[in-house]
């Protein structure tokens, strides 16, 4: 578990910057925020396994597994990856479709009241 | 019998997977999947008796050992939990078949409310903390899906803000699964128990309860991290609202429930916390709901404002407390699904469920009137109803415990929580306008007579009270024997499955 500091400060960086670009308006920035938070939880689990210099993969080889990493936080991440890919493929469907039903690409249009015949403006007309 | 934890995460997965193989709604296919839901509701009850009997059941998932593979641990609470989950989802999806003619409901909808329920039961019954980070994921696939099934172009962006705290939830609880694998070594709840004993006031062992704690507060819905709920839910039709409102929310109370009732030892300072939020969480859940003039959104602000009293109970120390959330628990899946679909029913009949819009109902509809009046009254907590019970025992545990300033603003908040239901029984069922249309078809009856059987349920719990809560007492024990929990999973160790050991 020693000098894990570099692992430590790539999640910082990754988990500051997907933050960061989440909390912007442009739904492409937010997409890109979000895989780089999944990305720095993925580094998290990965990080656990130790530091891997001058030992083996967690596998049984000649030598058995004497000198290698944990291997479960291998197996969990794997896990994880998937979900998060998952998770990112539904996001960019709903981007889509929010880019589809509001014609715009930022989470300004979604907000605001649009010009005459939008969605947005028969919302207010209609009073709801 | 060793392997009935098994059957209800497996059972909904398989008949979500074939009901997929018919790409047209059929009513075969819904007399499928209400058939398996009807057989599982039978079978989870016929667990609960079973549980309580003999003790828990615990399945080792491929026959690994016990600190070693998934587990799934099926005591008195998660039976409990698991019957109601099915229950309402089967009143759920049948109050779907009456609401949407067979050719109008979309083709996804059955497969991702089956996909849906096997991840709300994988997290009742899973002994793993990455496994239940895995039955989040699926029960919030199967969610994101379903919230934008149906939606309408104007609704569509309310879906950003639930996916999104949603999404940092995940990545946090990802960590958090990474930080308890390298402070304890193991994921596996009985492990754990013994682990954070040794490590008992251990300053990271605080922080990863505190991490843990907000994360299942997201998606319990709690101060200051509901924003998301009230927007989102009203979006969906009727029945899929009533069903995430009977359970989502409810998920993240009883994992809060599991994590600081057995998992970790019993905190002070955090449970201070629990109690204050869960009185802030009552008072701005319920002022957002008296603000409200839609059924749907006034029901939603209350989903907030219920959890509420969940998490104050849960920031009350000792049994008593912990079966007063149990109870409450209970009576709240019941009532809260049924009063969604009752706001379904208004807008059936009435063309909206916006209050300007109603009325009529209780010249027209009187015994629909009175399932309304029963469940409102019971989510007020009016006596002889089942939130009564659980208001009481709430109140109970924690003026044994001093907190009286506490319990005294969450009674405030049922008055307030009165005040907006009669808001919706003023509105939509005492008004006469003679412009208000009312279409009063036979399957609007067939919707209320379905509403009904979740009145029959929780007047059961209401007027059955004593036993219930004895009920709960005997659950509530189970969370809270810490060493009880590990000897019953460390005792499957010893029983032998067929075929080669690993």
């Amino acid at each position: 578990m020693n000098n894990q500091l570099e692992a430590a400060v790539v999640v910082a960086v990754l988990f500051g910057a997907g933050v960061y670009l989440m909390l912007s308006r442009r739904f492409l920035r937010i997409l890109f925020g979000f895989l780089m938070i999944s990305n720095a939880a993925n580094l998290v689990i990965i990080g656990i396994s130790g530091d891997p210099t001058g030992r083996s993969s967690g596998t049984v080889g000649p030598g058995g597994t004497a000198n290698s990493v944990d291997p479960l936080p291998q197996a969990l991440v794997l896990t994880a990856i998937v979900i998060g890919f998952a998770v990112a493929a539904y996001l960019s469907v709903l981007f889509y479709r929010l880019h589809a039903d509001r014609k715009g690409t930022s989470l300004n249009t979604l907000n605001a009241e649009g010009p005459p015949g939008t969605a947005a403006a028969r919302e207010k007309e209609a009073g709801l | 019998m060793n392997n009935l934890p098994g059957l209800f995460v497996l059972l909904p997965l398989l008949a979500g997977l074939l009901a997929m193989l018919s790409p047209r709604p059929t009513l075969l296919r819904r007399v499928f999947i209400g058939a398996v839901l009807a057989a599982l509701t039978v079978l989870s009850g016929w667990a609960v008796i079973q549980v309580v009997t003999e003790g828990p059941i615990v399945l080792r998932l491929g026959g690994w050992l016990a600190p070693y593979g998934i587990m799934l641990v099926m005591d008195t609470l998660a039976a409990i939990l698991v019957t109601l989950s099915f229950f309402t989802a089967l009143g759920c999806v049948l109050f779907g078949y009456a609401d949407t003619a067979v050719e109008d409901e979309h083709p996804l909808r059955l497969p991702l409310v089956m996909c849906l329920m096997t991840g709300i039961n994988l997290s009742f019954l899973t002994g793993d903390l990455f496994n239940l980070f895995v039955a989040f994921e699926v029960m919030l696939l199967s969610s994101y899906a379903i919230l934008t099934l149906e939606v309408g172009a104007r609704d569509s962006r309310h879906a950003l803000p639930y996916l999104m705290i949603n999404l940092v939830a995940s990545a946090l609880f990802i960590g958090a699964c990474g930080f308890t694998y390298s402070l304890l070594g193991t994921l596996n709840f009985a492990e754990m128990i013994v682990r954070t004993d040794l490590l008992a006031g251990d300053f990271r062992l605080t922080l990863l309860a505190a991490l843990l704690a907000v994360i299942f507060s997201i998606k319990a819905g709690a101060f200051p991290l509901y924003y998301w709920l009230p927007g989102a839910y009203p979006i969906m039709p009727a029945p899929m609202t009533a069903l995430f409102g009977g359970l989502l929310t409810k998920v993240g109370v009883y994992v809060l429930l599991r994590v600081f009732g057995t998992v970790f030892p019993a905190m002070p300072g955090m449970q201070t916390v629990f109690l204050w939020v869960g009185t802030i969480t009552i008072f701005t859940g319920v002022l957002g709901a008296v603000s409200q003039y839609s059924v749907q959104r006034i029901l939603s602000f209350h989903i907030v404002s219920q959890i509420g009293y969940m998490l104050l109970a849960l920031g009350l120390p000792g049994p008593e407390a912990v079966a007063a959330v149990i109870l409450f628990l209970a009576h709240n899946i019941l009532v809260k699904s049924s009063l969604f679909l009752v706001g379904g029913t208004i807008a059936r009949v009435n063309g909206t469920d916006t209050l300007s819009g109603t009325g009529n109902l209780w010249r027209t509809m009187p015994i629909f009137g009175i399932i309304f009046l029963v469940q409102a009254l019971s989510l007020a907590g009016l006596p002889p109803f089942s939130g009564f019970w659980g208001k009481v025992a709430i109140a109970t545990a924690g003026f044994n415990q001093g907190e009286w300033v506490a319990v005294g603003l969450a009674i405030g908040g049922s008055i307030l929580t009165l005040m907006s239901m009669l808001k919706i029984w003023l509105g939509a069922f005492w008004k006469t306008d003679d412009a208000v249309p009312v279409k009063c078809d036979a399957l609007a009856n067939w919707t209320v007579a379905i509403t009904a059987l979740f009145v029959v349920a929780a007047l059961w719990v209401g007027i059955g009270a004593e036993s219930f809560s004895r009920f709960s007492r005997h659950a509530a024990a189970e969370v809270l024997d810490r060493p009880g929990y590990v000897a019953t999973v460390k005792a499957a160790n010893t029983i032998i499955y067929e075929g080669k050991q690993p």
